[in-house]
């Protein structure tokens, strides 16, 4: 199963998340190329591929934090900005700097901070959810903890907390078990896992494909354009591994260059 | 000025200082604290340079504004000395992102472009304007009692006036914003896709950062000013965890740098701004000699802290191995500061003139002795070492196992009770 046309299903109405004909360039340049997909139903879906592959573009982009240069993205058939309260995402661990002067229940309360207007500091049961939100990755010890004070592992669950304190159907997750010890994978995954069971679309940008195929229950093979997607089984082929880890389009890279010099290919 | 003598009384030399220094003190204290309040989250955000550069570069803002009518230490000067920061900070992005420069040389670019029109603007201007040179690069702070306007029969100095009103405005747009400013700050990408208008928080920062610094040029002047924007701040981050926290106490410690610094300019007879600022930078050394986790003081410490009980337990392995080795007693000169700490700690007693194990100084040796050969025995196994090389990693490594560790060691070596050296592994006593 390869190509762009490679939806599981037939066409429905209103998939949970759709990608269409989605491209993203970073200046000129295209580094993510015609992301055509759909996710139907709620399920553990991983995004894999090599590294600079545009797995985090695609996140990104879906969430608008990187101008699209062509296609769009629905999430239920609509526009971000209508379903926005219905998406919690999750940044790789590497792009906050985790000095800043914050505790883990400041972060957590982070996740309601969209609901809250101008004025509204939050509530009693704001309170309530962010520490739930906690206790439910086993961190409601650490509450009142500087941020800079966890591990690697504890870190990540605390992203964890701030989305599910979010409430959301959708979970867009960033390399969220990169630099993360054995035992917060299990733990995270399990809450994954449950999220799932729950009904909720949970994305992830994974970049182990051992741990992948057991994990995801859907995953999409990227690497500068999307190589497969469908469930795990059928994606994860000698084949589909070859296109995708075998090294670069050597076309699309020199297409991309001379987009961005605005010349043409040799 | 009075001068003060070594006899007088430090309450007749707060008398003597009057009204009028009374004025300057309290404009002083407002102006810090606006500084301080919109300064915390610029410095987290490591957005330091950029408020150096806004502060300097609302000079020429202020000219123009003054040139076409604006009364000094009005509202229109405020309008345009923003107006002039929010051109900066467009400046810096478009050199960035446009012309290929690197951000902290766009940042020296756009500042000291935008300064140097503003002095050039002053100097050309010179008669036709009521604004100094030197009053603008080192604050007028001095004089600010004597520029005073009616408001209800009180004479109230204009540059206090219009300083609470920026304090005002600051206070209240960061108590507004401010679940918005900590998102934003801490995790920009996670607040956008939330729903955070992140470009609006910012901006509306730096206008709090413009704002600020037009009310600072009063006391110290544009060159002094970003010290009030950046020290207080990051003197208050190295003490605290919450950034709330973190803007309170900057306020308190730039007030602090305020009144001290002019009082003590005033004692010196010398440069108010200067001495502000570097009262603020004294309070920031202090800052990072005290701070609770990784001040010097608290490293020193825990340093020590580490050495002597290295230095304890190195001592109390050496009787465990005299003993094991068949010397009862262990022949060593007593007196040492570490056999004595080791004595009122009830670790070893003296017998005969010489020093022997307590029965509690036995299982704390035991338990180094072990750490020290688990060790050696977990390494022979995982690391390719030649034998005589394991000594030195363990001597170092016995000090960091707990007894978590050490049982998981234990566990994965099985019933491994020999050491590579061929020494017996002590058992643990639970």
């Amino acid at each position: 199963m390869t190509g762009n046309n490679s939806a599981p299903e037939v066409h429905a109405d209103n998939p949970m998340l759709e990608w269409h004909d989605l491209t993203v360039a970073y200046g000129r340049r295209p580094v993510l190329w015609n992301v055509d997909f759909e996710i139907q139903d709620p399920c553990l879906f991983g995004i894999i591929g090599p590294n600079g592959a545009g797995k985090s573009t695609l996140l990104k982009a879906s969430l608008d934090l990187v101008q699209r240069a062509g296609g769009t993205v629905r999430f239920w058939g609509q526009r971000l900005a209508e379903v926005r309260s219905k998406i919690a995402y999750v940044p790789q661990r590497e792009t906050v700097d985790w000095d800043f002067p914050v505790s883990v229940m400041d972060v957590v309360r982070m996740g309601a901070t969209s609901r809250l207007g101008w004025f509204r500091r939050g509530g009693k049961r704001e309170r309530e959810l962010a520490l739930a939100s906690l206790d439910h990755v086993g961190l409601a010890d650490f509450a009142k903890r500087q941020i800079g004070k966890l591990s690697g592992g504890q870190q990540q669950r605390v992203f964890l907390a701030r989305a599910l304190a979010r409430e959301a159907e959708i979970y867009l997750l960033d390399e969220p078990m990169a630099g993360v010890d054995a035992g917060s994978q299990e733990q995270i995954f399990s809450i994954l896992a449950e999220l799932r069971d729950q009904g909720k679309l949970v994305v992830a940008v994974h970049h182990d494909i051992r741990t992948a195929a057991q994990w995801f229950d859907a995953i999409a093979l990227v690497d500068m354009r999307l190589v497969a997607a469908g469930p795990t089984a059928e994606v994860l082929t000698p084949e589909n591994l070859t296109m995708t880890y075998s090294g670069r389009l050597g076309i699309l890279d020199e297409i991309g260059e001379a987009v961005e010099r605005r010349g043409r290919t040799s | 000025m009075i001068a003060l003598t070594a006899d007088t009384t430090f309450m007749s030399w707060l008398d003597s200082i009057g009204p009028l220094h009374g004025w300057a003190i309290a404009t002083a204290v407002v102006v810090s604290a606006c500084c301080a309040i919109v300064g915390t989250p610029l410095v987290v955000r490591r957005m330091s340079l950029l408020g150096d550069a806004i502060s300097h570069a609302v000079l020429p803002g202020l000219v123009v504004a003054v040139l076409l009518g604006a009364q000094p230490g009005g509202i229109g000067v405020l309008v345009g000395a923003t107006a002039a920061a929010m051109v900066t900070v467009w400046f810096t992005r478009f050199l960035y992102r446009q012309a290929g420069l690197w951000e902290d040389a766009s940042v020296g670019v756009s500042f000291t472009t935008l300064f140097a029109a503003g002095v050039l603007l002053v100097t050309i201007s010179g008669s036709r304007v009521d604004l100094d040179p030197g009053c603008v690069l080192y604050g007028i702070l001095e004089l600010v009692p004597f520029d005073t306007v009616d408001l209800y029969g009180w004479d109230i100095p204009r540059a206090f006036l219009s300083a609470s009103f920026v304090l005002l405005l600051v206070s209240c747009g960061m108590w507004c914003t401010w679940r918005w400013q900590l998102f934003t700050a801490f995790d920009c990408d996670a607040a956008k896709a939330a729903g955070v208008p992140t470009v609006a928080v910012t901006v509306g920062l730096l206008v709090g950062v413009s704002l600020a610094t037009v009310a600072g040029f009063v006391a110290v002047g544009a060159i002094l000013v970003v010290a009030m924007l950046v020290v207080p701040a990051a003197a208050a981050e190295r003490l605290v965890h919450r950034l709330h926290h973190a803007v309170w106490l900057a306020v308190m410690i730039a007030v602090v740098g305020a009144i001290g610094g002019y009082l003590l300019a005033w004692r010196f007879g010398t440069s108010a701004a200067g001495m502000m600022a570097v009262v603020l930078g004294v309070e920031y050394v202090i800052a990072i000699l005290v701070a609770p986790d990784d001040g010097v003081v608290a490293r020193l410490v825990s340093k020590l802290v580490y050495l002597w009980r290295v230095q304890c337990e190195d001592r109390l392995a050496s009787f465990w191995r005299a003993e094991e080795s068949g010397y009862a007693r262990h022949e060593s000169t007593v007196g040492g500061l570490v056999d004595r700490w080791l004595r009122v700690n009830g670790q070893v007693q003296k017998q005969e003139n010489a020093l022997v194990l307590t029965p509690q100084g036995r299982v704390n040796a035991e338990v180094i002795v072990r750490s020290h050969r688990l060790w050696e025995t977990w390494l022979g196994r995982h690391v390719d070492l030649p034998v005589d090389h394991l000594h030195p990693p363990a001597e170092w490594i016995e000090h960091h196992l707990g007894e978590q560790v050490r049982k998981r060691i234990e566990n994965e070596l099985g019933n491994e009770d020999v050491d590579p050296h061929g020494s017996v592994i002590p058992r643990e006593k639970r």
